[in-house]
């Protein structure tokens, strides 16, 4: 019987590559891809694309990234369970395009090449949306991981600093 | 020989009141609940930490829209996958709008009814709110004045516990207090700026029902200081907030005075023509459709605005054809909610410096000025804004950048952002009413509502002057970025705060109920939900519902006492 981390180990090698292991490392990008065995809404390429602009839009810094805190596989999750089938419609519509747009402008090596290539691809993209430019679903995608991202463990409480119980209210605090 | 003293229909807000008012007093009180039980350790979700809430805690899409479509298009903050079992699927509890009418009927029926979802904004009513009527000519004279009411604003809110500061203004009178959720920096600027440059109107902290410092009665109900979390919504382990089941349920508990039946729905009344008395109650059980009856001495009808109206609807007789209690023929008239789709937000600057810790329950209230400091205004009555000032923290992703740039953007220090969203009072109209559906019948055999509310020239022309009021407040304050959409009025309902639909009056012929909230045509039948306002004010309604509730609950067993029930 294969164990679950095997699993998720060839899951990563099969969707990710070698580019997302070098990008986050190690045991908890194994971990970044649970609790789904293998994704359920998204086919392999698109999971290798989410994987990728997840990485670049919120990378591992000196707190955990979005490929720490599972976000693709949040993601996989979500269309599986909660969205509707024009969610899901419009949600594989918009990565496919972001795909297509990101390939284009990364010499067509978007995930396995230099992450500086597929940082200058996606920057290009994002500026576009929010200059006005109709970027088909882009600015709900980015907004679905980030939400995505700041909804776990490790967005809310390591990045943000979120406190489940404050105990108090102190309406004045500065900035340390 | 009756089953009990007292039957009170309905268990939320208002009823739980009733309940432990009756019970205190020595009465043996049967409590009837439409629907499941509650057990808070059981079915509190606060604790789940949000990332152990599947997909981000939202409900399926496809979930939303079999059951939930009027639910959640009313309340999408509130109902979430972890909470939607505080909130009725509408396919299972269907109304109906009348033709070229909208109406949100928000509502959950469970133990403690929506005193577990609400806002927990808590105001009283100032003298003008009583008056008001009778100097204008319009609806009918509240036959209760302030002076009678305050006292008992007092002891509910002792009980419940209110944080809040006293601020002297008259027509928002101060009540017991706890300690009030500070203003933040941002507020504390914005009120001074506003208070100079509008010297009629004020700007203070949220009143709201949290315990700040419980008091050793709240303690002995297992009740403790809010905690600061911001997870109400979800009922709260802390028993923190004021709610009939964190309350005054366990206070008519520990009486050994309450009987308690859940899935019980009220049909109708019983009326015995001979004494002129309700006699009884005719439930169906909401899971078996077994029918059956409760007798008790004295009724209290608490099953909110628009129900209790429709129970006396349903209970027609030979002595009152067209609803009980119903001769003056205003029952499920006069329907009010208070209105929004008016505010405006900006930005702060000079607080970069500064941030916030913990979540706190309110923000800022801006209590009403209009034709009180200030008049000559084009519309009558008036409305207060709700709002607040705290960094701006968003997460959902609508900042241009990506990386660490884009990461570390929702925690970079930047200016404040301010908001304030006007509530309207809106005015009592006999045409604005609910009626029962004369064929469509719900799956226990009850007429389904028949909801037919519009809002007039006072309330729209209201409305848009608290949107120019609202930038002027935030010019004066020195915000930049300032943005108000256009007003879009909310659907009635929509507020939660329905009210009025057998209304108090002096004259029989004209209104439902006396000021004791006791039915002038059935000695023994007392409304102290919503329904018994015979104005909407514009002050967050819950508080009024308890005290009247008391003092009737007050009076009822004084009248056992005495024999004259």
């Amino acid at each position: 019987m294969i164990s679950r981390r095997d699993a998720i180990k060839s899951l990563v090698i099969t969707v990710g590559g070698s580019s997302l292991l070098s990008a986050c490392g190690g045991r908890v990008v194994l971990d970044a891809l649970t609790p789904n065995a293998s994704p359920r809404f998204y086919s392999e390429r698109e999971m290798a694309v989410l994987s990728r602009v997840s990485d670049l839009l919120l990378p591992r810094t000196e707190t955990p990234g979005a490929l720490d805190a599972q976000v693709p596989a949040l993601l996989d999750q979500l269309m599986t369970e909660w969205a509707s089938s024009e969610t899901r419609d419009a949600h594989r519509t918009a990565l496919t395009a972001l795909d297509t747009r990101l390939q284009a402008s990364s010499g067509g090596d978007f995930l396995e090449g230099p992450n500086a290539v597929a940082e200058q691809a996606l920057a290009a993209v994002d500026g576009a949306a929010f200059a006005g430019e109709p970027v088909e679903g882009y600015r709900a995608l980015k907004g679905l991981i980030t939400q995505a991202y700041f909804a776990t463990e490790a967005g809310a409480v390591d990045e943000q600093q979120w406190v489940a119980v404050p105990g108090r209210w102190d309406p004045c605090v500065d900035r340390s | 020989m009756a089953d009990f003293d007292a039957i009170v229909i309905g268990s939320g807000m208002s009823g739980g009141w009733s309940a432990k008012e009756l019970t205190e007093r020595g009465l043996k009180v049967l409590v009837l609940e439409r629907g499941p039980e509650i057990v808070p350790e059981r079915d509190y979700t606060d604790r789940i930490l949000p990332w152990d809430s599947p997909n981000l805690d939202r409900i399926p899409q496809d979930e939303i829209a079999e059951h939930y479509p009027k639910q959640y298009g009313g309340v999408a903050y509130a109902i979430k996958e972890t909470t939607k079992h505080f909130w009725v699927k509408d396919d299972e509890h269907p109304y109906e709008e009348a033709e070229g009418t909208r109406y949100d009927w928000l509502r959950g029926y469970h133990t403690g009814g929506r005193s577990i979802m609400w806002s927990r904004q808590t105001y009283r009513l100032g003298p003008q709110d009583f008056e008001a009527n009778q100097k204008e000519g319009i609806g009918v004279d509240w036959p209760v004045r302030y002076e009678d009411i305050a006292p008992w604003y007092d002891y509910v809110e002792r009980f419940a516990g209110i944080a809040g500061n006293a601020d002297g203004l008259s027509q928002l009178p101060d009540g017991v207090f706890q300690p009030a959720f500070a203003l933040t920096c941002a507020e504390e600027d914005f009120k001074s700026r506003v208070e100079s440059a509008f010297p009629g109107r004020n700007v203070i902290a949220a009143r709201v029902a949290h315990l700040t410092a419980a008091t050793e009665e709240q303690r002995a109900l297992g009740r403790s200081n809010c905690r600061a979390r911001n997870r109400c919504e979800h009922g709260c382990v802390y028993k923190a907030y004021f709610s009939s089941l964190n309350a005054t349920l366990p206070a008519a508990q520990r009486t050994g005075n309450l009987t308690m039946v859940h899935n019980a729905i009220v049909q109708s009344l019983d009326y015995d023509p001979a004494t002129a008395r309700v006699t009884g109650v005719r439930v169906i059980d909401a899971e078996t459709k077994q029918r059956r009856v409760y007798t008790a001495r004295v009724v209290f009808l608490n099953a909110s605005t628009i129900a209790s109206a429709m129970i006396l609807l349903q209970s027609t007789s030979e002595t009152f054809t067209n609803g009980l209690a119903n001769r003056s023929d205003q029952v499920g008239r006069n329907l009010m909610d208070h209105i929004s789709g008016a505010g405006a937000r900006g930005l702060m600057h000079g607080f970069d410096d500064k941030t916030v810790y913990g979540r706190r329950p309110g923000g800022i209230y801006i209590p009403r000025y209009a034709n009180i400091t200030e008049t000559e205004k084009p519309y009558l009555r008036g409305f207060g804004y709700q709002g607040g000032a705290r960094p701006i923290s968003s997460t959902n992703g609508q900042i241009p950048g990506i990386g660490r740039a884009f990461k570390e953007a929702h925690r970079a220090p930047g200016p404040w952002s301010v908001s304030i969203g006007a509530f309207g009072e809106q005015l009592p109209s006999p045409d604005n009413r609910v009626t029962l559906h004369p064929s469509r019948r719900d799956q226990w055999g009850n007429p389904v509502a028949v909801l037919n509310v519009t809002y007039g020239d006072n309330e729209r022309i209201m409305l848009e002057e608290a949107r120019k009021d609202a930038i002027a407040m935030l010019e004066a304050a020195g915000c930049t970025d300032i943005r108000s959409p256009n007003v879009n009025l909310t659907r009635p309902g929509n507020r939660i705060h329905e009210m009025g639909s057998a209304r108090m009056g002096r004259d029989p012929s004209t209104s439902v109920l006396n000021g004791r909230c006791q039915a002038h045509d059935v000695d023994n039948l007392f409304v102290t939900d919503g329904s018994f306002m015979a104005s909407s004010a514009c002050q967050n309604p819950s508080l009024t519902y308890m005290a009247f509730s008391a003092r009737a609950a007050d009076y009822a067993a004084d009248l056992m006492a005495d024999g004259t029930l």
